[in-house]
């Protein structure tokens, strides 16, 4: 997967990125008001908000798996444990939503850069197998940890209420969410044009040229695991507040692999590759698959699809789905020049 | 203890004129012998050539100077940009190029998705500062740096005459390009000493000449010492002041390319000659 041609850098900074994330985002926002007028249903603004918070966490992935090279399957585990400490703080400690924001962010990163320092040392792939380690530990404590976390019953909170005072609805709390997804797209756009960036770039390309241009691969694959756990734990935080519940079993192997799944499908190194996966991956079987005849009745839909679109667009189109729009374009172009 | 007075005596007996001093390198990989006991000097604003027939243990020297190899015993003694000179062995492979020495690689190692220009702004990476809020939010700062850096990278590319390809791509330019891509990015430090590890392969004759001009440019305008490892022997006697000649990890001969091209034992050593 990391020797795959990937879509040049260069290629993505045509036009006004930064623009068209805040326009993506002003979109976003309609859905609101077109569930208001009645044009599109209820359940689906759930659905969106999902997708939106999965987008999230799956940038900070893309980000450590395009730019450093590192696999993470511990997605999962960070996540719940921001869900799990964003419904402590609030629900049972009634800490404020900012702070409790602040704190369940961090104490998931601390405990990533510690993984981190410890399985980064060796080689890039143990990071693959501590993450898991790490991943189902946490799971293990959401159940077993029962007078915080509720065990298998699951755990609620409600909406965030903003400053103390301003509590936020079902409408309100998805806008905060679109919020959210449009400063994390300038965050990782920024990120990864900047010279961070640019040493992960030539960490995964060539660790020897790294090391002579004095980079220091250690600390910055810690620094990228950092930004891909804090990505997860404010997706999970989001999450809470959203869905207002958060239950063990959701928080297993298979979601960190449906991240990976966003990613490899929309578009390793692409930030709008990253939404176009999460549609895919989180918003085709919920909104289109279950709406089917007959393909709608069968349990597990979701995974095979997933699943056979991942085969196909590993054989077939490894730059992932973002392309197919600028490839087909291109395709239409030239037969129209023949043509002439 | 013996090892550490060693150090210190090599420090204290390095010539003003003189940017490095290897001293007694050796290293083992197993059983073999890829350097034995090899000692050599450096002094500044020199082009230094480091000749051997294949598998002599030339690139085995480089990575020993640039610590991505840990020698098994001697000394490696730089004079940095500080002017302070200090012995380089146990020191980080990413700790090196601070120090004022930097390197090319053998097989090009410059990263494909990245454009030109990105590529030699990795050169100067030591160079920047801004904290990474101040990146993600593209404060002032960070902004500032970058457009300095940048057009700092334009300059050098400028100079080696790639400016009109700046924002290309990497992956798929000829491979004299990326050549001159990679010495690009070595400029952009500040460097005391260049180290190439065969600039000239892969070129053909033009390219060749043209990069011997270059090499001696940037001596001149960057005022660096220059340390290179090349199996083309014209190549090496037209451009190096001084050349030292190795085989099978040992010290040849050292001495001016006349000298060199004299020595019986290292004719010996390329055509084969000789008894073993």
């Amino acid at each position: 997967m990391e020797k795959r041609q990937k879509q040049p850098i260069a290629k993505m900074k045509k036009g006004n990125p930064i623009r068209n994330y805040i326009l993506f985002g002003i979109v976003l926002l309609l859905l609101p008001i077109l569930v208001e007028i009645g044009i599109v249903q209820y359940s689906h603004i759930t659905i969106f908000a999902s997708i939106l918070i999965y987008a999230i966490v799956s940038l900070g992935l893309n980000l450590l798996v395009g730019y450093s090279g590192l696999v993470s399957l511990g997605t999962a585990g960070f996540m719940g444990l921001g869900t799990y400490l964003a419904a402590y703080f609030t629900a049972d400690l009634k800490l404020p939503f900012e702070i409790s924001l602040i704190i369940s962010v961090a104490i998931p990163m601390i405990i990533g850069v510690i993984t981190g320092l410890i399985s980064l040392r060796i080689e890039g792939y143990y990071l693959a197998i501590a993450t898991l380690a790490i991943s189902e530990i946490l799971r293990k404590v959401f159940v077993e940890l029962d007078f915080v976390t509720n065990g298998f019953s699951g755990k609620s909170a409600n909406y965030p209420k903003l400053l103390g005072f301003f509590q936020l609805d079902r409408n309100l709390t998805y806008v905060l969410v679109v919020i959210f997804l449009v400063l994390i797209m300038i965050i990782t756009h920024n990120f990864v044009n900047s010279y961070t960036g640019r040493a992960l770039s030539t960490m995964r390309g060539s660790e020897a040229a790294a090391q002579a241009m004095g980079i220091n691969i250690y600390r910055y694959r810690l620094l990228a695991f950092a930004v891909a756990v804090g990505f997860a734990a404010l997706g999970g935080v989001l999450y809470m507040h959203f869905i207002k519940y958060t239950y063990p079993n959701t928080w297993t192997l298979a979601f960190s692999l449906n991240i990976l799944a966003v990613i490899i499908i929309g578009g390793v190194r692409s930030i709008p590759g990253t939404i176009v996966g999460s549609f895919i991956v989180f918003g085709v079987p919920d909104l289109i698959l279950k709406k089917l005849p007959v393909i709608g009745q069968i349990d597990g839909m979701a995974y095979i699809f997933n699943g056979v679109l991942i085969i196909v667009i590993i054989l077939f189109y490894p730059m992932g789905l973002v392309h197919l729009w600028s490839d087909v374009k291109r395709k239409l172009m030239t037969k129209k020049r023949k043509g002439e | 203890m013996a090892l550490n007075s060693n150090e210190i005596n090599g420090i204290d007996t390095m010539g003003k004129d003189t940017i490095l001093k290897i001293e007694d390198l050796s290293i083992a990989f197993g059983g073999l012998k890829a350097v034995d006991s090899l000692s050599f000097d450096i002094k500044e604003k020199e082009i230094f050539g480091l000749i051997g027939p294949n598998g002599a243990g030339k690139t085995t020297v480089f990575n020993c100077i640039t610590q991505f190899y840990k020698p098994d015993r001697g000394t490696v003694i730089f004079r940095n940009n500080k002017n302070e000179v200090e012995n380089l062995v146990g020191k980080k492979p990413h700790e090196i190029i601070k120090k004022g020495l930097v390197r090319t690689f053998q097989n090009v190692e410059l990263i494909k998705e990245l454009s030109v220009v990105d590529n030699v702004l990795v050169g100067c990476h030591i160079e920047f500062e801004a904290s990474i809020i101040s990146q993600i939010l593209k404060l002032p700062k960070a902004r500032k740096e970058e457009a300095k850096y940048r057009e700092k990278a334009e300059e050098v590319l400028k100079h080696m005459g790639l400016y009109n390809i700046k924002d290309h791509l990497v992956a798929g330019q000829p491979y004299g390009v990326l050549k001159r891509i990679e010495l690009a990015r070595t400029l952009m430090c500040e460097p005391k000493l260049i180290i190439l590890d065969e600039p000239a392969a892969g070129l053909n004759d033009t390219e060749t000449i043209a990069l011997i001009e270059m090499v001696r440019e940037i001596k001149d305008k960057f005022n660096c010492s220059i340390l290179l490892v090349e199996h083309d022997m014209r190549f090496v006697t037209d451009l190096c002041d001084r050349i030292c000649a190795i085989s099978f990890g040992k010290l040849l001969a050292i001495g001016t390319p006349q000298e060199i091209q004299a020595n019986e034992q290292v004719q010996a050593a390329y055509l084969g000659k000789g008894d073993e």
